[in-house]
């Protein structure tokens, strides 16, 4: 076969997988394939990851916000004693905006430990592992978006925790050809950050 | 849907001045296409091989600056975009060997 007719069929491919995101539910599926089901249990911690920092007029992202909001709100339902908001380091932190956001919302300072360490979703586990340890925390409820949860529940079975898994729905109704695209990209975003961490032995 | 209707609506119309007022062969349609496909697919490898050179450079320079370098920044529509370009491009630089642009 001529190379440019393997380049031609991996064009139409590109086409036909474009259309088939766009158009059919095929993005739900694949999501649904690395996502994790809800599963919401009383435990010893909520644990919020780090969802893209704060931005330069010191609000949080979107995604952090929704993560944020998830694990306040599962915080005000009782369904652990401990808030654990972790975040990336930088020119501000995005634990400490999310500890102040969380206070303002009635969580008391008392059950707060704001982390601002750990660039990627690996070293954010590494470093809360000796905190959570050290507050007697064997069991906690995760919260991050819905791809992203398989990958850091590995870690945190890893790391010795029994985990359960609130994660936070990225796109809210991908019934429009735009969101499903959205959710078709983060499927394999993750996908290949799954690979990644496989690779790299992290996981 | 209703962008998609028009979308339709416009292919349909566009396909009708082509054929009757510009004389275009319907034949050649399939053909347009497949070079279409060709470039797209172009594009792709490009896509491919852009999004590897980079998280090798990310990868790299963490390793040799010994600060974070994020590979989200790879999570970016924009240089999808400028690899089809890079596809497109190469498709009309090489038809040009057949047929010289004018």
């Amino acid at each position: 076969m001529p190379s440019s007719m393997l380049v031609r069929a991996l064009g139409l491919a590109t086409l036909a997988l474009f259309f088939l995101g766009a158009f059919t539910p095929l993005p739900v599926f694949l999501y649904a394939m690395i996502s994790v089901p809800v599963h919401i249990e009383r435990a010893d911690a909520i644990v919020v990851l780090a969802g893209g920092g704060v931005l330069a007029s010191g609000q949080l992202t979107d995604t952090s916000l929704r993560r944020t909001v998830r694990g306040i709100t599962l915080y005000r339902d009782g369904l652990a004693p401990l808030l654990v908001l972790s975040g990336a380091a930088g020119r501000r932190s995005e634990g400490a905006a999310r500890a102040v956001l969380a206070g303002k919302c009635g969580v008391p300072d008392t059950a707060i430990l704001a982390s601002s360490a750990g660039h990627t979703t690996h070293e954010e586990v590494a470093v809360l592992r000796p905190l959570l340890r050290a507050r007697g925390v064997r069991r906690l409820i995760l919260v991050t978006d819905g791809a992203h949860m398989r990958r850091a529940m590995g870690l945190v079975r890893d790391a010795g925790f029994d985990v359960v898994a609130a994660p936070v729905a990225e796109v809210a109704a991908p019934t429009q050809p735009e969101p499903r695209l959205r959710l078709l990209r983060a499927a394999l975003r993750e996908g290949v950050a799954l690979v990644y961490y496989h690779i790299a032995g992290y996981l | 849907m209703t962008p998609y209707l028009a979308v339709a609506l416009t292919s349909l119309v566009a396909y009708f001045i082509a054929v009757k007022r510009l004389g275009w062969r319907p034949s050649d349609l399939g053909r347009a296409l497949g070079r279409m496909a060709e470039s797209l697919g172009t594009g792709v490898i490009f896509a491919v091989v852009n999004v590897l050179a980079a998280a090798g450079l990310v990868l790299g320079l963490r390793m040799l600056t010994n600060r974070f370098f994020s590979l989200y920044s790879l999570d970016d529509l924009v240089w999808l975009a400028v690899s089809m370009l890079q596809g497109w491009a190469w498709g009309l630089w090489r038809d040009s060997k057949a047929a010289p642009l004018r």
